[in-house]
């Protein structure tokens, strides 16, 4: 691989990783500012979502990922801080992804196979329980 | 309703009557914040990353579930691992090659670490994870402690996965103002470390840094700076598999979640600056004594919900700090003299 492409990667694999974390603290916080102002979201008053204390109180079950986005577009606080912490989550996966690209294009064989099995893992984390 | 649920609003009421109900939530967010901050800067100075700090405090000193704890510990360690991943790389130390192949172990370890947590909590065993915890919060600051040493490895030759799996990599050392051209060895050792460490992460909600540092500087022979910083890039991509199973299982508590994050990211920034500046002095064993009293008192609540021991809580603490701070006085002076005898040896 030329110097230039691998430098090239390396900056595209940290700028991802940054705008990553950006977006997702910046989605927790306005997210949590919305939930204080409005004294609570999605019909859960404030003083139950902020019961860390009690197992039986709400927690991400009750808020599914195939919601996460149209809660969040919504303006629901609870979902933009979901939505938040999922960005965190997509981060590292698109790392993965980036570098699977990245062996494609070098033509790495064994590599592309071995981050295709780490993506393949991590999406199966996505489903496993449902 | 139950007793516990009736007498919690009690306390509650009775408190509002001299602050808003709206004041006391803001309170608690600050706080969880601030025990984020807490466990971020710790983590950082240490090198071991936020969550080893933040799932005692959450659940010692706060009175959260475990399960919300470590749910909200590893998705918080995605960001601090993201953040410093993300000036590593750009300086391209870290080994992104080396670490994407030895995530196929982690991210299956995971998986697997996660189903036994599983497993755990259906079967009221929290206990063991306490006890776990502090185990491995313990054991984790051996090859902290050991980093004081060696920079870069014994030179030893390569094997057939050196040339197999293109462990061959350099970096441009700053302070050896040198390119340090490296090679990685005992490949499949390594993976077997890194299962161990994926198992580890999802079982506990923590990056386990130490481990995947292990697999890489003991197993893989890699120099120091490339072990950590790899470590710390694929921290990120391990965390983010337990936290999705995390979610759909429900072990993540959004406010709880939002708040640690918001801290852990500022307390290791914090402590990423401050590390520069400390990183030579011996201010650093007094963060050590404080991890290793985490670490103790774990064990010790472990086999209290256990009734394994009857040691009250107030002994718990009070034994955790005598025996966290003789430990840590003696391995500062076993240090002290290994470093004087390597001062003789060298001159």
């Amino acid at each position: 691989m030329s110097a230039d492409s691998e430098d090239k990667f390396s900056l595209a694999i940290s700028a991802i990783l940054k705008v990553g974390v950006m977006v997702s603290l910046f989605l927790i916080v306005l997210g949590s500012v919305l939930i204080f102002v409005n004294n609570g979201s999605n019909g859960i008053p404030l003083d139950q979502l902020a019961n860390v204390s009690s197992i039986s109180g709400i927690n991400s079950r009750d808020l599914p990922l195939s919601n996460v986005v149209t809660g969040a577009i919504h303006g629901s606080g609870l979902y933009i801080v979901a939505l938040g912490l999922w960005v965190l989550v997509f981060t590292p996966i698109s790392v993965v992804f980036a570098s699977l690209m990245n062996f494609i294009f070098e033509k790495n064989r064994l590599y592309v196979v071995m981050s295709t099995i780490v993506l393949v893992n991590l999406f199966l984390a996505l489903f496993i329980v449902s | 309703m139950s007793k516990k649920s009736a007498e919690f609003h009690f306390i509650r009421s009775r408190n509002s009557e001299i602050v808003s109900p709206l004041l006391m939530v803001i309170l608690e967010f600050l706080q969880i914040i601030f025990a984020g901050i807490l466990a971020g800067f710790l983590g950082a100075i240490t090198g071991l990353g936020g969550g080893t700090v933040l799932v005692p405090v959450l659940t010692l000193f706060f009175g959260v579930p475990i399960i919300f704890a470590v749910g909200a510990s590893l998705i918080s360690t995605i960001a601090t691992s993201a953040g410093s991943a993300s000036a590593y790389t750009k300086e391209k130390i870290a080994n992104i090659k080396i670490g994407v192949g030895l995530e196929v172990a982690t991210t299956t370890g995971a998986i697997l670490g996660t189903l036994a947590l599983v497993y755990v909590e259906t079967h009221d065993l929290e206990w063991l994870i306490y006890v776990l915890f502090g185990s491995v919060l313990l054991f984790s600051l051996l090859p902290t402690i050991k980093r004081t040493f060696s920079e870069l490895p014994p030179d030893i030759p390569a094997d057939w996965t050196t040339r197999v799996f293109q462990l061959r990599g350099s970096y441009y050392d700053a302070r050896l103002k040198t390119k340090v051209e490296y090679k990685g060895v005992r490949w499949w050792a390594g993976e077997m470390v890194m299962f161990m460490a994926g198992f580890i992460s999802g079982l506990l909600g923590i990056g386990s840094g130490a481990l995947k540092v292990m697999g890489m500087d003991w197993a893989m022979n890699l120099p120091m700076k490339v072990t950590t910083t790899t470590s710390n890039f694929m921290i990120g991509i391990t965390a983010a598999t337990g936290s999705s199973i995390y979610w759909s299982l429900g072990y993540v508590q959004p406010f709880l979640a939002a708040g640690t994050a918001i801290g852990v990211v500022l307390g290791s920034y914090v402590g990423a600056k401050m590390l520069v500046r400390i990183s030579n002095g011996d201010i650093r064993w007094i963060f050590f004594a404080v991890l290793s009293f985490l670490g103790i008192e774990m064990i010790f609540r472990g086999l209290y919900l256990d009734g394994l021991s009857t040691i009250t809580p107030f002994w718990q603490v009070s034994i955790s700090l005598i025996v966290s701070v003789a430990l840590m006085l003696s391995a500062f002076s076993i240090i002290r003299v290994k470093r004087r005898m390597m001062h003789i040896v060298s001159r």
